[in-house]
């Protein structure tokens, strides 16, 4: 349970931390976002990855917790990171 | 003296010459790297795996009591190999419904490895009646010793493999830093450059754990790649003995006495030990001279619920049974060492972390494969006779077919193999071997006879097809088919057979879409006539 | 033979690096991690340390070789490196 929550608050996380960027702001809106929009994308970010730590330390201890966060972290950083590309592409194949 | 060539080097700056230090690295052992990068992926999953190939062995619904089997199996190896120097039995748990053990064997003993090994039934202590096989134990030996060859030099090859991922990691950093101030805001190719836009995400977001792994692969056999600080630092034999209590939990024999006593209750010793780390939580019991008077037994806590592989034990007096001494801690760099060692083998944690550490090292292997490709696809492009290719690439374009597409059926023939054998057969073990590399050779053979496109489609079809055949052929060839395991909630044989389908369909998909590509590549090698600049840009990026 | 000295002008340098990559990279790897033995620690511990740490400094040792100016350069710097570990790893053997 911890571990679904946790993959969640990455997943979530990762995907505010991409729309706290320009290029994507830009791709996906179309045009720059407000900075204080920007900004607060950036905190729920920071909180969700810091909250999905959080759990896992709290269950599993330091050590445990720390590796488990590692693999979430970075199978969701993956998805977010694959998701963006897919979307270029139909985007940009839609341009063509 | 300046040549011309370092005016270049020069003139080009670092972030070319890490490009090249990055790609020639990568290559040069990219397709040793890449074998054991998917072998050492499955070997996550070894236990299960050996599971699988001993489908005689019934499925343990509950650890058995670990006090009991370890007393049955010390009984049973006093019959096996009495007045042996030491033996070690690993306990049963969670994923082992083996006992496996291995003891000395005195030396000058004919065909002597100097030490015999065997898997038991923990209910009733007696040798496995299953087929002889090495089970996922093989795929393990493979991802760092290798076959066919001496043990260590199989581990040297490892290691200057995992020498060269090192530094093509750390160049393909400072190559890409960009991605890393910007990791979301990195140009990806829209469609045109898809290996490198897969090279990329695989190596990006991977990046901790390819680092990870790399460093700790090689910290597992530092001692062997490093011996020289050992060499000088240690006069003789108590001293070195001194380095060896700090990394594993294997007490030295010393000398017996050659007065025979019989071991004390193996069976209390374990009980001690589970009251302290818990009932499932007993890893080994390691004894020295067995039956002698001077024997020891050290019982070591197990794996799960720590990240380190520090060792752990409680040391017991052989013929007595008394506590000598528990040892718990070992210096600060000692157990550095412990907990890379923990983090390279992900041995401690649950079923979701140990899927996690196989997701993100099957990305590191699609990185290692996808970069071997790329090596090809950027090549093509500057091709001057496109159909007639100069030697060096030819040679690269049929390895990777053979190391890539080929492995995948080889490992898969691996398994085909461990179910159509028949059982009495002498070496069952080592033909399951064999067959795993006559198919890779065969794999290489047909790779270098047929156009490298068809090889490649032709190829990843037969391991789609393999792997989807397999559990047709377990649930034919044994009493475990697919819908008996999914009955029964025996996960590790309904697990291997979704696995071998969803393994199957990523071959599949692979398959088409090489099959597609023809048509696209001739269409760019068109394009890229018209549009010099794309093709610059492409190989700059790289 | 003019086009064989030629050839060697080309690709010496390379090789040169080459060779102070894989070889000279190891030694300075090697001498590290006796020298860590100077360090203040027990016998155990330094020899550990100088293992775990001397990966580390193969690669970068590597990465130097490459990231310079020239193969010279390249050689200094080893050498540099190489010197006072050298003392270090001489004064407890």
């Amino acid at each position: 349970m911890s571990h679904l929550l946790s993959f969640a608050l990455c997943l979530t996380g990762f995907t505010a931390l991409a729309f706290a960027t320009n290029r994507q702001q830009r791709d996906i809106f179309g045009r720059l976002l407000r900075p204080s929009t920007t900004y607060v994308h950036r905190m729920v970010s920071a909180c969700a990855l810091v909250f999905a730590l959080g759990i896992l330390v709290a269950r599993q201890g330091w050590s445990l917790g720390l590796v488990m966060f590692s693999g979430h972290a970075t199978i969701a950083a993956g998805i977010v990171f694959c998701a963006l590309i897919g979307r270029a592409r139909t985007f940009g194949r839609k341009l063509l | 003296m300046k040549t011309d060539n370092d005016v270049q080097v020069a003139g080009r700056g670092i972030r070319q010459s890490m490009s090249s230090l990055h790609t020639w690295a990568g290559l040069l052992l990219g397709w040793i790297l890449y074998a054991m990068f998917l072998t050492g992926t499955v070997s996550y999953f070894k236990d299960e795996l050996s599971q699988w190939m001993r489908p005689e062995l019934p499925r343990l619904s509950q650890i058995p009591d670990q006090a009991v089997v370890a007393q049955r199996i010390a009984d049973e190896l006093s019959d096996i190999a009495p007045g042996t120097s030491q033996w070690s039995i690993r306990l049963p748990d969670a994923r082992n419904n083996s006992v496996y053990a291995f003891w000395r064997t005195p030396a000058g003993n004919p065909g002597g490895r100097g030490f015999g090994e065997a898997n038991f039934d923990p209910a009733t202590g007696q040798r496995v009646t299953s087929r002889g096989t090495l089970g996922g134990e093989f795929f393990y030996r493979f991802h760092f010793q290798f076959h066919y060859m001496p043990v260590v030099w199989g581990r040297w090859l490892a290691g200057a493999a995992a020498m060269f991922m090192l530094v093509a990691i750390v160049s393909g950093v400072i190559t890409h830093k960009k991605i890393f101030v910007d990791f979301f805001t990195f140009r990806w190719g829209k469609g045109q450059r898809s290996w490198l836009d897969a090279h990329n995400a695989f190596s990006v977001f991977g990046l901790p754990f390819h680092f990870m792994i790399t460093y700790t692969g090689l910290v597992t056999m530092m001692a062997l790649y490093m011996p020289w600080g050992e060499r000088v630092a240690f006069k003789n034999p108590a001293e070195q003995q001194q380095l060896n209590a700090e990394l594993s939990a294997f007490i030295q024999p010393g000398k017996p006495s050659g007065q025979k006593v019989p071991l004390a209750s193996v069976e209390d010793m374990v009980r001690q030990a589970q009251e302290r780390w818990g009932r499932d939580n007993v890893g080994r019991v390691n004894a020295v001279h067995p039956g002698d008077a001077a024997a020891r037994v050290a019982v070591t806590r197990g794996e799960a619920g720590r990240v380190s592989m520090s060792p752990q034990y409680m040391e017991f007096e052989g013929t007595t049974g008394k506590l000598l001494a528990v040892r718990e801690d070992v210096g600060a760099a000692a157990e550095t060492r412990g907990v890379l060692y923990a983090l390279h083998l992900g041995r401690f944690g649950d079923t979701v972390t140990r899927w996690l550490y196989f997701l993100v090292s099957f990305m590191g292997t699609a990185m290692v494969g996808s970069g071997l490709v790329m090596w090809t696809v950027k090549r093509r492009q500057k091709l001057p006779d496109p159909d007639r290719p100069y030697f060096g690439f030819r040679l690269v374009e049929r390895l990777n077919i053979a190391s890539i597409a080929g492995l995948s059926i080889a490992m898969t023939a691996f398994l085909w193999a461990n179910r159509l054998l028949p059982h009495p057969l002498e070496g069952r073990a080592n033909w399951e071997i064999d067959l795993f590399f006559i198919v890779w050779a065969f794999t290489l053979l047909h790779a270098l006879v047929r156009p490298a496109k068809s090889a490649w489609v032709e190829q990843l079809w037969a391991a789609s097809a393999l792997l989807f055949l397999l559990p047709v052929l377990n649930a034919v060839t044994t009493q475990r088919p697919l819908w008996h395991s999914l009955a029964e909630g025996d996960w590790v044989f309904a697990g291997v057979d979704i696995m071998c389908w969803a393994l199957a369909a990523l071959h599949a998909v692979l398959a088409i879409r090489t099959a597609r590509q023809e048509t696209r590549s001739q269409f760019r090698r068109k394009t890229s006539r018209e549009a010099p600049t794309a093709v610059a840009s492409g190989g700059a990026a790289g | 033979m003019n086009a064989l000295i030629h050839r060697l002008r080309a690709t010496g340098p390379l090789i040169s690096r080459i060779v102070a990559a894989l070889f000279g990279g190891y030694a300075v790897a090697a001498l590290s991690s006796v020298a860590v033995l100077a360090l203040p620690m027990t016998k155990p511990q330094a020899v550990l340390t100088g293992m775990l740490a001397s990966f580390a400094i193969y690669a970068g040792a590597v990465i130097w070789v490459f990231a310079v100016r020239s193969a010279l350069k390249a050689w200094a710097g080893l050498i540099v490196v190489a010197v006072p570990l050298s003392l270090a790893a001489w004064s407890v053997s």
